[in-house]
């Protein structure tokens, strides 16, 4: 069920819909290809309310997570079908065929039959399939999901480059922010079919607007510790800390309030020196950078990123220091306070 | 030395020496699970067969005892006059029935199924009302079909009177003529159900994705149907002709029975293998009950059978690959 | 494109949805009717009397036509409390045997590793293109030295044998698709091989255990053939032979005929809906797509012996599945 969604797609850009599961994003993309009934609302691709006109019409081109070949087809087959039933010329489906087999290095697959090739083989034929049909927008429902972690970050490679080669629209679906905050000009963050924010992955990064937002997008995930304002200002103390203060415009809220911050961003000094002190609860050694894990707070794990050389051990207390620019600041709904000024590379 | 099998990490509470007895008894679970199965299989299904191949070599005498006869108990079945009419119309008919069911009963199904599969409003619905004729007792099928047929009832000539076809009206179980063709559809309409479950299962397996692929390619339902659906069940259909094949060579005497008796009335126009073997063995008022003669015809319905498969195999079976979806 | 091109497009679309779905309907209910009416049309006519069979046979039993007669008729003089009892103790039997038996080869085929393995099941399932019924001449003289004939249990066997080899086929392929693991994390817990089929691998097959039910039961409750040549005394009549009988016996009279009709319809149209619905309960959860299937079932039972965290981790040599694995305990 898709609430409300109001969203305009530039031609040539590359769109992300992202979001946990279930959150309605396969269903978007299933209603832009037309694979979903709308009741009420329009798409439009190009100018044209496409509402009731067929899959096949729309110029559109789609990717599935399953590949979703045809078994019975040959990697040639496969790619040819939908000319082949439109009954196009034999040499023209030839050249689009072998164009798009070079792209994507397919040339010595073509005779092979799904069953045959790699998971990631199957997904450039997959790829491969779209690409010939020549369309006006790519789909590409959470197509990187089958394949294991080390395939996945060579194929992300492999699609930006498609992108920028072919520059046709692309908007592609996944649940892994990562894949998101790699591939996306844009990027839409869904949950419970309502669309949480639109922007650019640093917008997203820099000024989530919301606390589900700023949750969801970043590796560690970002801190956050319920605080107490001080009237109607912006100074919030936590967990006994000095008032500390927040360059967020004020807003006349009521109720608790949380402050966010993510772990690359607190920097670690002497104890009493910072805004808190905590202990460490466990260190872990990634050798170029090391993740401190801190009992701090309800809000579960707070975590602290810094340098792999740092010689923190568990049972250390540290300081933290928050950079006050690197604060985020919710109401008690989760909506954030606007910043005061947006971050420079931002325009 | 140490026995890695044995040894336990520290602090693990020991179990008692008992326990280990399994291990001497390993296979024996292997045995208890496939030995009853096997059992039963093999002395009421497998035996038997082979005991009434050993019976058709062999001829009775009037005190009961048995003298070996070689193949003439099959070579009187295929040659001598007053076996082979019977045989060769027998096995005629069983062709004509094979074949009307394949015409009919295997496209209907897939149709059905192929309806079915898109999934309507309903399709639970129709699925389990068409399935009710498979259901019932073929004794109730034959006699319903006799009562709708007959013309003392006249509901089929009323019927057809309804669309202007009234003058149509045969007692087309009666005609010599006709008795075949009519129970062959008969038997149709009471087993169109088991192909449209077998290939509506098969289509239900097709990923929707695939079929979603199909539409963003530019298929409309009915090329998805023949170029995307159907390719993909080819196993399938093999399968429900095959089945098709050993039903009708069997089964069919239930049926025919049921409305025609074990002669095959009209004068033996109906007359199929399985009827033929009833007679033959438990003999009816024209002739006495023969043992071997049975037998032999016993025997020929399985080589009949076997070929079919056989070919089936070699020839079919082959070039329909199972695919991976 | 223009507005109104556009919109003559879609209208097209549309109007291509709403006959394709006229067609389906059509199709389908049109022969559901074929399939339904002559059921219907003897269920109706068995409620009415003789002459109301005769005169008005496509109307409903009314005023002057609505009679019992029929059945009282065959109440009276046929047995058929007894015929159904029959037919139900060798079904069910049967049905029983097929399943556990059948399930028992499966396993043993699709789990352990041993020597006849492959032999095995090529000979169990040969018996799919074997029809029992040519052995039938030497079934009879079987039954008549084991003194079995006219019992129930000759049928109840019989088709035991008939139905093993269809079941052993649908449940060996279905069990080589079962995840190894759970079984042997029930292994390392010390649960013998006859505890881990019982309990671990039978609640994992039920939904196709159904199937095969439905499958298996439909050509013995329905067999006219071994009821009729191996049990047909009457304290051994099965319906479907009864039935027979009656109508041959009562030919002339068409209200009880149809009568005996309907009480052997009706059982078979009421165990409908829980017969063909478990067959059928697909695992409804959200769409295909082409990855392996995911039975809710499994992921219960995975639930639940997962969380049962062996204490010692197999460290032996050889196949553990031939072997139990709590040496060492």
């Amino acid at each position: 069920m898709i609430h409300g969604v109001d969203l305009q797609i530039k031609d040539g850009e590359f769109v992300v819909f992202v979001g946990p599961s279930g959150c309605g994003k396969s269903t978007l993309l299933r209603m832009i290809a037309g694979l979903e009934s709308i009741t009420g609302g329009d798409v439009v691709i190009g100018g044209e309310q496409v509402n009731d006109i067929a899959p096949a019409d729309r110029g559109i081109a789609m990717v599935f997570q399953s590949y979703a070949l045809y078994p019975h087809k040959d990697v040639y087959g496969n790619m040819a079908f939908a000319l082949r039933h439109a009954g196009e010329d034999k040499a023209v489906i030839e050249d689009r065929v072998r164009k798009a087999a070079d792209i994507l290095g397919l040339q010595d697959l073509l005779k092979r039959r799904p069953k045959e090739l790699s998971g990631g083989q199957r997904q450039r034929v997959a790829i491969g399939r779209a690409i010939v049909r020549d369309p006006e927008i790519f789909l590409f429902d959470e197509p990187l999901s089958n394949l294991d972690a080390a395939l996945r970050v060579q194929m992300r490679v492999e699609i930006l480059r498609l992108h920028q080669r072919l520059e046709t629209t692309m908007v592609y679906v996944t649940h892994d922010q990562v894949e998101a905050m790699t591939l996306a000009d844009r990027i839409v963050v869904l949950r419970d079919g309502r669309i949480e924010q639109v922007g650019t992955p640093l917008e997203l990064y820099h000024h989530p607007e919301n606390r589900f937002v700023a949750g969801f997008i970043g590796s560690p995930r970002m801190n956050f510790l319920a605080a107490e304002r001080s009237g109607d200002g912006t100074t919030v103390t936590t967990q006994g800390s000095a008032p500390i203060e927040v360059p967020v415009s004020p807003r006349d809220t009521q109720g608790p309030v949380t402050l966010g911050i993510r772990p690359e961003h607190v920097e670690l000094v002497a104890p009493g020196a910072g805004d808190l002190d905590a202990r460490v609860l466990v260190a872990e050694r990634l050798g170029g950078e090391t993740f401190l894990h801190f009992d701090l707070g309800d809000e579960g794990d707070f975590v602290v990123k810094t340098d792999g050389g740092a010689t923190h051990q568990s049972g250390d207390t540290v300081g933290l220091s928050f950079p006050p620019e690197a604060l985020h600041l919710f109401d008690a709904e989760g909506m954030a306070f606007a910043p005061r000024e947006r971050h420079a590379l931002i325009g | 030395m140490s026995d890695p099998t044995t040894d336990k990490p520290e602090g693990v509470p020991t179990r008692p020496a008992g326990r280990r007895k399994r291990r001497r008894a390993a296979g024996a679970h292997i045995f208890v699970f496939l030995a009853p199965a096997l059992l039963i299989y093999t002395v009421f299904s497998i035996y038997p067969l082979i005991e009434s191949l050993r019976l058709s070599l062999f001829d009775g005498l009037e005190d009961g005892t048995a003298v070996w006869a070689g193949l003439d108990n099959y070579a009187t079945l295929l040659f001598d006059p007053n076996w082979a009419t019977q045989f060769w119309r027998a096995f005629w008919n069983n062709l004509v029935l094979f074949f009307i069911h394949m015409v009919v009963q295997n496209p209907l199904g897939l149709l059905l199924a192929a309806l079915l599969s898109l999934a309507p409003r309903f399709g639970s619905a129709y699925r389990t009302l068409i399935f009710v004729p498979t259901l019932l007792s073929v004794v109730i099928v034959g006699f319903i079909w006799e009562l709708i047929l007959s013309p003392l009832w006249g509901v089929s000539e009323t019927l057809l009177g309804t669309i202007g076809l009234a003058w149509l009206y045969q007692p087309w179980l009666g005609l010599e003529s006709s008795a075949l063709a009519t129970v062959s559809l008969i038997s149709v309409w009471q087993y169109v159900g088991i192909p449209m479950m077998l290939i509506y299962a098969a289509l239900l397996s097709i990923p929707d994705e695939l079929i979603d692929a199909a539409r963003v390619d530019g298929l409309g339902g009915w090329s998805i149907f023949w170029k995307v659906k159907l390719p993909l069940i080819l196993p399938t259909l093999g399968i429900v002709a095959i089945l098709t094949y050993i039903g009708n060579f069997t089964v069919s005497f239930d049926l025919i029975y049921s409305i025609q008796g074990s002669l095959g009335a009209p004068n033996f126009s109906t007359d199929v293998m399985g009827t033929l073997l009833f007679r033959t063995f438990f003999g009816q008022q024209l002739q006495v009950g023969d043992t071997h003669m049975g037998a032999t015809i016993a025997s020929m319905m399985f080589f009949i059978i076997l070929v079919g498969v056989t070919i089936y195999l070699a020839l079919v079976q082959r070039r329909l690959q199972r695919y991976e979806m | 494109m223009t507005d109104t091109a556009s919109s003559n497009r879609a209208r097209a679309s549309r109007a291509k949805g709403v006959s394709t779905r006229v067609a389906v309907h059509g199709v389908l209910a049109g022969y559901t009717l074929i399939a339904i009416f002559p059921v219907v049309l003897v269920i109706l006519n068995s409620f009415k009397n003789r002459r109301g069979i005769f005169t008005d046979p496509l109307g409903l039993p009314g005023e002057g036509t609505f009679s019992l007669e029929g059945y009282a008729t065959v109440l009276t003089q046929g047995d058929f409390a007894t015929y159904f009892s029959n037919s139900l103790i060798v079904t069910v039997t049967a049905l029983f045997l097929i399943l556990l038996l059948g399930a028992m080869a499966a396993h043993a085929l699709a789990e352990y590793r041993f020597r006849f393995n492959t032999l095995l099941g090529i000979y169990l399932i040969l018996g799919i293109m074997v029809p029992i019924r040519l052995g039938t001449v030497a079934i009879l003289e079987l039954m008549v030295d084991l003194n079995l004939v006219n019992t129930l249990l000759a049928l109840i066997l019989v088709y035991t044998a008939q139905g093993l080899p269809v079941a052993v086929f649908i449940l060996t392929e279905f069990m080589r698709t079962l995840s190894r693991d759970i079984k042997d994390c029930a292994r390392v817990d010390g649960l013998s091989e006859y505890r881990i089929f019982f309990e671990v691998v039978v609640p994992l097959i039920r939904p196709v255990l159904a199937t095969v039910a439905v499958f298996s039961m439909i050509p013995i409750w329905n067999d006219l053939w071994f009821p009729l040549i191996l049990a047909s005394g009457d304290a051994t009549k099965t319906v479907t032979l009864g039935v027979q009988q009656f109508i041959g016996q009562y030919t002339v009279n068409w209200s009880a005929v149809l009568a005996s009709l309907s009480i052997a319809i009706l059982p078979v149209l009421g165990a409908l809906r829980p017969v063909l619905a478990p067959a059928y309960r697909r695992h409804h959860i959200g769409r295909r797509q082409g990855l392996t299937p995911h039975h809710p079932e499994v992921r219960r039972s995975v639930r639940t012996h997962a969380t049962r965290r062996p204490q010692v981790l197999w460290r032996g040599q050889g196949d553990p599945r031939r072997r139990p694995a709590n040496q060492g305990r």
